[in-house]
């Protein structure tokens, strides 16, 4: 409770720093608040306590998610300062919708009721589709801001049609009383027409197929900062929350709907991995290739058994830090090379060996190599699928990791085999250092993955 | 006496409803909707027992969003003639997509038995009330209440970052040379 407060108080800072003239503060007082709220989740940590008429539990789930999501966004804060200077005429609005966005996520993993989760997704998603059209001159990031804000209303009709449908055969917003009546009364139809719609909403927000058609637009559209943080960020969230919802309101009935969401994800990741193949633009394959991660990640959702919580947090958190450092180096790419193909890639390895260094390993760490984090998020995904007996479901998700290192390697290829001519990459302060240490991360939890894989 | 006039009002809301789809003319489309809206709103206010609820729908939908619709529509100047015909199967595919969905929908819903689905007896009639819905907002939903504000802020904040002017060239994507304004 006082982390979302927190985080909604720094987001007003923030917004008056553009209006009072203190810009140069806004990114300063944003790093240290984002850390004061994360210290804040921790001090906490198992306490359990649920706030005004249980309408949100701060527990150990809630609060892993949220630092997690709230790293994301001081990384993600930290870069946008890197590359974007105070006096740009958006600077401090920009910074407020990011922390207004992490306090929606603090909201969508930390709900007992289903008008929360609502709340929660929409702060979320309307602080994104402003964000994606940031650059307000450029068509493409116009065309990424009205196609995810068309799509995500549409979207959130289905969600609140869902959540109607839930109340009226359940008489409640509230999830335990949800979880009571299903429980007595059994899945009547009326109940699993809310929980399909409800499926469909959060399956559209996490972009699995085959709701997955905004995402390469708008992801390609949008500023890359805001591709990182809409990818890392706005995905981790709205998997907690799916995840976190069908714990607490439709785990005893999981037989019933299993065989659906194992479909979906396996299809998610055979499309998004076989159609990431095909591309030339490298920002636009990694938005098919977070599509296939939406893929690995539902199986922990299908699963819905005890290891479920911790296995996602853990592909969580590889998967953030190696797809924010990815979209970083694209931009880096884009803006000295000014595209961003597989050959714009060429001689890194020589002019930029730090950056062709944390290429690799973010790649590796996106395509499940083990040393990194990436295969122990993707082991222990796939290990509790097998333990309850989904092994067609794992075996998709084998052969698809598989078709997925052959894009994933085809930058660091080009980095590190082929020449160039083209001069030493230029990027602001910081960027290098801050790349490096997420790589150092990424090692560091593929050789000790115990850090974060049993605390919830 | 209430079940004929809900089907009077239902009748009447179905209707305007139709008529939204079928006028060729966008305009009077937006004007029926403004009478579904109504009819809606009258469904709250006399059956539901719930005035609350009817006045706001009136107020923000019958209203505000729909003054905001004709606005649109005589400002861009849409008609009838302007529309694109929409291929066939375009039709089709989504003629049966939307009916299996209302399919399923309604066979959900006739199955319910109404009596084993606890928990909906209204408090004395007076659930829909200003007074009983104003102390619940206040008492029981105060967080949700004040984390809606948040969404608020966020979509002002939006609102003006998104209306400011900028002088910057006109670009397509973020890598490609700057285009000419036309």
């Amino acid at each position: 409770m006082n982390l979302l407060i927190s985080l909604t108080a720094l987001g007003v800072v923030a917004m008056f720093g553009g209006i009072l003239k203190f810009r140069s503060m806004v990114m300063p007082l944003s790093v240290l608040g984002l850390i004061g709220a994360s210290l804040l989740g921790v001090y906490a940590w198992n306490t359990n306590q649920s706030f005004l008429n249980d309408m949100m539990r701060m527990d150990n789930y809630a609060i892993a998610f949220s630092i997690v999501c709230m790293a994301g966004t001081l990384l993600t804060i930290l870069f946008f300062h890197f590359f974007h200077s105070e006096n740009e005429i958006h600077y401090a609005e920009a910074v407020a919708l990011m922390l207004f966005a992490v306090a929606g996520c603090a909201v969508m993993v930390s709900f007992t009721n289903l008008l929360m989760l609502f709340l929660g997704i929409e702060i979320l998603s309307l602080s994104l589709y402003v964000l994606a059209g940031l650059r307000k001159k450029d068509l493409l990031s116009n065309e990424s801001s009205l196609k995810y804000f068309l799509m995500g209303a549409f979207s959130t009709g289905f969600l609140l049609f869902g959540i109607a449908l839930l109340y009226g055969a359940t008489g409640s917003f509230a999830t335990t009383q949800i979880a009571y009546q299903l429980g007595i009364a059994g899945m009547n139809g009326m109940a699993a027409m809310g929980l399909l719609l409800l499926m469909i909403g959060l399956l559209f927000k996490v972009a699995a197929v085959p709701f997955q058609f905004w995402t390469p637009d708008v992801y390609q559209g949008a500023p890359t900062i805001v591709t990182a943080f809409m990818a890392t960020v706005g995905k981790v969230a709205a998997f907690a929350a799916f995840l976190r919802l069908f714990q607490l309101c439709f785990a005893p009935s999981k037989e019933g709907y299993q065989l659906v969401i194992g479909t979906v994800a396996a299809i998610t990741m055979l499309a998004g991995n076989i159609m990431a193949i095909y591309q030339s633009s490298t920002k636009r394959m990694l938005a098919y290739s977070s599509i296939a991660h939406a893929g690995y990640m539902l199986i922990a959702v299908m699963t819905l058994n005890a290891s479920s919580n911790g296995s996602i947090l853990f592909y969580s958190v590889a998967y953030t830090l190696a797809s924010i450092s990815s979209f970083l180096i694209v931009m880096v790419v884009q803006q000295n090379r000014n595209n961003d193909t597989a050959d714009d890639f060429n001689g890194l390895g020589k002019t930029n060996p730090w950056i062709a260094f944390a290429l690799a390993v973010s790649m590796l760490s996106l395509s499940g190599i083990p040393a990194t984090a990436g295969f122990f998020g993707k082991f222990y995904v796939f290990s509790s699928a097998v333990s309850d007996g989904f092994i067609w479901v794992v075996a998709v998700a084998v052969i698809s990791s598989f078709i997925s290192i052959y894009y994933y390697f085809r930058p660091v290829i080009a980095a590190y085999s082929k020449q160039t001519h083209d001069p030493v990459m230029t990027m602001p302060a910081g960027t290098q250092a801050l790349l490096i240490l997420l790589s150092l991360l990424t090692i560091l939890l593929g050789i000790l993955p115990g850090f974060i894989a049993g605390i919830i | 006496m209430l079940t004929s006039a809900f089907y009077f009002i239902a009748f009447v809301t179905v209707f305007f409803a139709v008529m939204v789809i079928a006028a060729k003319n966008p305009v009077h489309s937006v004007l029926y909707l403004v009478l579904t809206f109504f009819g809606i709103s009258a469904n709250y206010i006399f059956i539901l027992d719930a005035p609350f609820v009817g006045i706001v729908n009136i107020i923000v939908y019958a209203g505000a969003i729909m003054v905001l619709f004709l606005f649109v529509i005589m400002l861009m100047n849409l008609n009838a003639e302007a529309e694109h015909r929409k291929s066939n199967a375009f039709l089709i595919v989504g003629a049966f997509a939307g009916g299996s969905l209302l399919l399923i929908v309604v066979d959900a819903i006739r199955k319910v038995d109404w009596k084993s689905v606890s928990g909906q007896e209204s408090s004395g009639g007076a659930i829909g009330s200003i007074k009983v819905l104003g102390k619940v907002l206040y008492t029981d939903y105060i967080l949700p209440f004040e984390v809606a504000s948040v969404l608020f802020l966020v979509a002002i904040v939006g609102a003006v970052i998104l209306a400011r002017k900028e002088k910057l060239p006109l670009t397509v994507g973020q890598i490609s040379h700057p285009v000419s304004e036309s």
